[in-house]
């Protein structure tokens, strides 16, 4: 004990040079990754003003344009846009005339929501049927870990997503089929997250409705994270320190609950966490998908309609958030990680 | 003491899941009459504002909320006074005066008069005026407008619109979507945000907009004409993937949906409980010949192509029979048109001949430009293009397909880059003109913008569509539109191929609906009439 508390002033020092450290690399990275959208958006040979309308005339486009800024020098659009990024004046949506950063203030809630009840719902799905595998003596749940594992990484989530539909709204009319609310009943106000709104309203037929339009895309979106927790955890679980861990714990007395839900669980998180930190590009895929399929107002279908409609506005700010949020996840699993291996290390030496 | 361990463990392990599934229990819906009518199409409106949009998913939200001084009689493409009582066009044409029906109210309470109707065309044609958003194309006005000089509110109830020159196609363009009336309060209201905030005298009165989930209205009960909305509230959801929106039908989610593909109504068609409304659609698809590539300038290659390419074929193939060949480049039934098979004949022998007589045009290789999204007149344009090169090389040409996403082959086709090119039209009018100076005329030939992407340009053909329009008698414009007609088959610019249906699938309890030639949904007099009693 007395060990941890005359590291603590010495900790202190690394921590506020990784936090520095991190954010050059932030500025760094954001200002390559404007640049590249920037770039891309450029090199596009279509005209965004002119192909949003069926009978373009062309003095009108041009005055249009002119509007938008869009004939200025592209230095001074390049610099424009960063700043107005940083401002968070993101300008107009050429297609629907909507403020890009409304749009997103209410399509992110959406697609996080989903998301990271996709993401949790995963990993307690992951490490949940290995664990109680384990602990239960039920080596035939790891057979629909396994099976679950080559399901979630080589079936396409479009099709999951379709059986799931079929099953569950159609044949046995349990869930909706797509939407993220009921358009009978009053919307949720508030963050933008409805569980979170109706739960805070105290609106239970509202958090029901939510859950309902939940359940379905949470669990398509799951089954990827749940396959990659399970594969990282029962290959992690076949290392032999955890095997000679728990035959100790056994013999001590503990019980399966304590041993695998406890002592297993904190020693086998730090790679979880990592595991789930480096495909947040692949959930971010696969969130694009599960949104198409179930009709989700989320960021996903945005962005793809917004880079389709050459919505440049959509596709340099609505493109660089998306940049700017995997970097922040990335980085604090990163930084939650190697927190936990700390732990790890240190109980190692006890 | 370890077993033990592991069946109490079990019981906990159990317990959760067997409580969990017990309360997953559903219940379907009854057949009751519902509060609201749930329809849903592949894409949300763009902007509610009925001057600056011309995607058919923001005309037919618009459609349920706001009218013009005439509309299209239901199922017709006759027009009729709507919010005009009455209306005439002076001897010379230059002059359309419209009685304004009494006692209508815009939503918001404001009364339609001259002045309040003035509003919606003066922010098109004022550049000046303060509802002429910056940003906002009014594309239409430049197409279909541009002939009127000015409004004048004769008096309180009387409008009229002086023109520049005589337009034969303006009355049916005064009925659809850029000049349905809005409220000018609104403006006052809303100012730029407008477009968000539709304020007509139609059905529906707008309630909610979730952008790319649904528009929300409700009942107009003080609604001026016929009986009233057959629905408290009218919902309109956008769900992209057909399949999804498909299930949601099959689900009872829905009561109707459009932008289904020909080939996924087998499902629906013999199933009792939905209504499958299909009719032609304003649209022609069809086969350009860029004037700007070498390779297509002889008229007599472009006729072997013609010739070679079986249309039947391609309706049944790649439109599953829902649809039909296009004889001419404007759809039968509209002025000037023939009820007949075309000139185009499918005659692979002859074609054969002709490129057996021209060998240098089997030395080049065409590039035949076509796209991946479906659109009404092409549910799958890549299959048109495959179906179109085979016929191609069976008579001995070279044909190379390149594929390209929706937009990026709009703005090659607009540039003329390509030798051969698929793409189709679907009129915002039923008048011949949006049809044949859309495609012959050479104004509308403009690098960059052109909609007429043959660039074709022959003065000849510009001064028959012009004339067309000054003239008032439909049977002298007849006349013109055969001559426009005879010059097309001499220079064969394009190729027009198929029309393809407009499908509206319906819950088989809805009743009144009357599928539109002009392309749009009417739902103000649909209502629910319950399971149909057995007779």
């Amino acid at each position: 004990m007395s060990n941890v508390s005359k590291k603590q002033p010495q900790k202190s020092v690394p921590l506020i040079r990784f936090v520095l450290s991190e954010l050059r690399r932030f500025v760094v990275i954001f200002l390559i990754a404007s640049f590249a959208i920037f770039l891309a958006i450029e090199s596009m040979p279509e005209d965004p003003v002119s192909l949003r309308v069926k009978n373009p005339d062309p003095q009108r486009i041009e005055e249009i344009r002119n509007a938008l800024g869009l004939n200025d020098p592209a230095p001074v659009r390049y610099v424009r846009s960063v700043l107005d990024f940083v401002s968070l004046d993101w300008g107009e949506s050429l297609i629907s005339g909507r403020p890009v950063a409304g749009e997103i203030g209410r399509y992110l809630p959406a697609t996080l929501e989903l998301a990271a009840l996709g993401v949790l719902f995963g990993i307690t799905m992951g490490i949940g049927l290995v664990l109680v595998a384990h602990a239960t003596g039920w080596r035939w749940l790891l057979q629909p870990v396994r099976g679950l594992g080559a399901l979630g990484l080589t079936i396409p989530i479009f099709w999951i997503g379709l059986l799931l539909i079929l099953l569950f709204s159609v044949k046995l009319g349990l869930t909706p089929v797509g939407g993220r609310f009921d358009f009978a009943y009053p919307n949720p106000q508030g963050t933008g997250f409805h569980l979170l709104d109706s739960l805070l309203a105290g609106d239970l037929q509202a958090l029901w409705i939510s859950i309902k339009h939940l359940a379905l895309p949470v669990a398509t979106l799951g089954l990827y994270p749940a396959a990659v927790v399970s594969g990282t955890l029962e290959a992690r679980l076949g290392e032999s320190y955890l095997q000679r861990l728990v035959t100790a714990l056994r013999a001590r007395g503990f019980s399966p609950a304590r041993i695998w839900g406890k002592h297993v669980l904190r020693l086998v998180s730090g790679p979880v966490v990592t595991v789930i930190g480096t495909q947040a590009g692949a959930l971010l895929g696969g969130a694009v998908l599960t949104e198409t399929v179930y009709s989700w107002p989320g960021m996903g279908r945005f962005l793809v309609d917004g880079v389709l409609n050459r919505d440049i506005f959509v596709i340099q700010h609505g493109l660089l958030l998306v940049v700017v949020l995997a970097l922040l996840v990335v980085t604090s699993a990163d930084f939650l990680a190697s927190r936990l291996d700390h732990q790890l290390a240190r109980k190692d030496e006890d | 003491m370890r077993r033990l361990d592991h069946h109490w463990f079990r019981l906990w392990v159990i317990l959760p899941v067997v409580l969990l599934l017990s309360a997953c229990g559903g219940s379907r819906e009854s057949g009751e009459a519902p509060a609201s009518f749930i329809f849903a199409r592949g894409a949300d409106a763009q902007k509610l504002d009925p001057a600056d949009v011309d995607d058919g998913e923001s005309v037919n939200t618009m459609a349920q909320m706001l009218e013009g001084l005439v509309g299209f009689k239901p199922g017709t493409l006759e027009i009729e006074p709507r919010l005009a009582a009455s209306y005439s066009i002076s001897g010379d044409g230059l002059q359309y005066t419209f009685a304004i029906r009494p006692d209508v109210r815009f939503h918001d309470g404001t009364a339609l008069t001259a002045e309040t109707a003035r509003f919606s065309f003066d922010r098109q044609m004022d550049p000046t005026h303060p509802a002429h958003f910056p940003t906002a194309s009014f594309q239409y006005w430049q197409n279909f407008y541009s002939d009127i000089e000015r409004v004048e509110v004769v008096d309180a109830m009387t409008l009229r619109l002086h023109l520049r020159q005589p337009n034969a196609s303006l009355l049916s363009s005064l009925a659809i979507c850029p000049v349905w009336l809005i409220s000018p309060a609104a403006f006052e209201k809303h100012g730029d945000q407008l477009p968000f905030h539709p304020v007509g005298t139609g059905p529906y009165k707008f309630v909610e907009w979730r952008s790319s989930e649904a528009v929300v209205m409700e009942r107009n009960d003080d609604y001026w004409g016929g009986p009233r909305a057959g629905f408290e509230r009218l919902v309109m959801r956008s769900i992209p993937l057909n399949t999804s929106r498909l299930s949601e039908l099959l689900a009872g989610k829905i009561h109707g949906l459009d932008g289904i593909q020909p080939s996924e109504l087998s499902d629906l068609e013999n199933d009792p409980r939905f209504t499958i409304h299909e009719a032609p659609g304003m649209n022609v698809g069809y086969l350009s010949f860029s004037m700007l590539s070498e390779k297509v300038q002889d008229p007599a290659l472009r006729r072997a192509i013609s010739m070679a390419i079986d249309r039947d074929n391609l309706v049944q193939l790649a439109l599953d029979g829902h649809g039909s060949v296009a004889a001419y480049p404007a759809p039968r039934g509209y002025l000037g048109i023939p009820d007949d098979a075309g000139p185009v004949r499918h005659d692979p022998e002859a074609a054969r001949k002709l490129v057996a007589a021209n060998p240098q045009w089997a030395q080049q290789t065409l590039e035949l430009a076509t796209f991946g999204q479906p659109r009404m007149y092409f549910p799958d344009p890549a299959r048109i293009a495959s179906l179109v090169r085979n016929d191609l090389e069976a008579v001995g040409l070279q044909v190379e397909i390149v594929n390209r996403e929706f937009k990026s082959h709009l703005h090659a086709s607009r540039r003329g880059e390509f030798d051969l090119c698929l793409l189709g039209w679907i009129a915002d009018t039923p008048d011949t003109d949006s049809f044949l100076a859309t495609f012959f005329h050479s104004r509308a030939a403009v690098m960059g913008s052109a909609t007429n992407i043959s660039f074709y340009r022959n003065p000849e053909m510009d001064a028959l569509l012009d004339s067309a329009l000054r003239v008032a008698d439909s049977r002298e414009r007849e006349r013109i539109y055969r001559q426009v007609l005879a010059v097309w088959q001499r220079d064969l610019p394009i190729v027009p191929l198929v029309q393809g249906n407009q499908i509206t699938v319906l819950d088989h309890r809805i009743g009144g609906y009357v599928l539109s030639p002009a392309g749009n949904h009417f739902l103000g007099p649909t209502y629910w009439k319950g399971n149909p009693s057995p007779e």
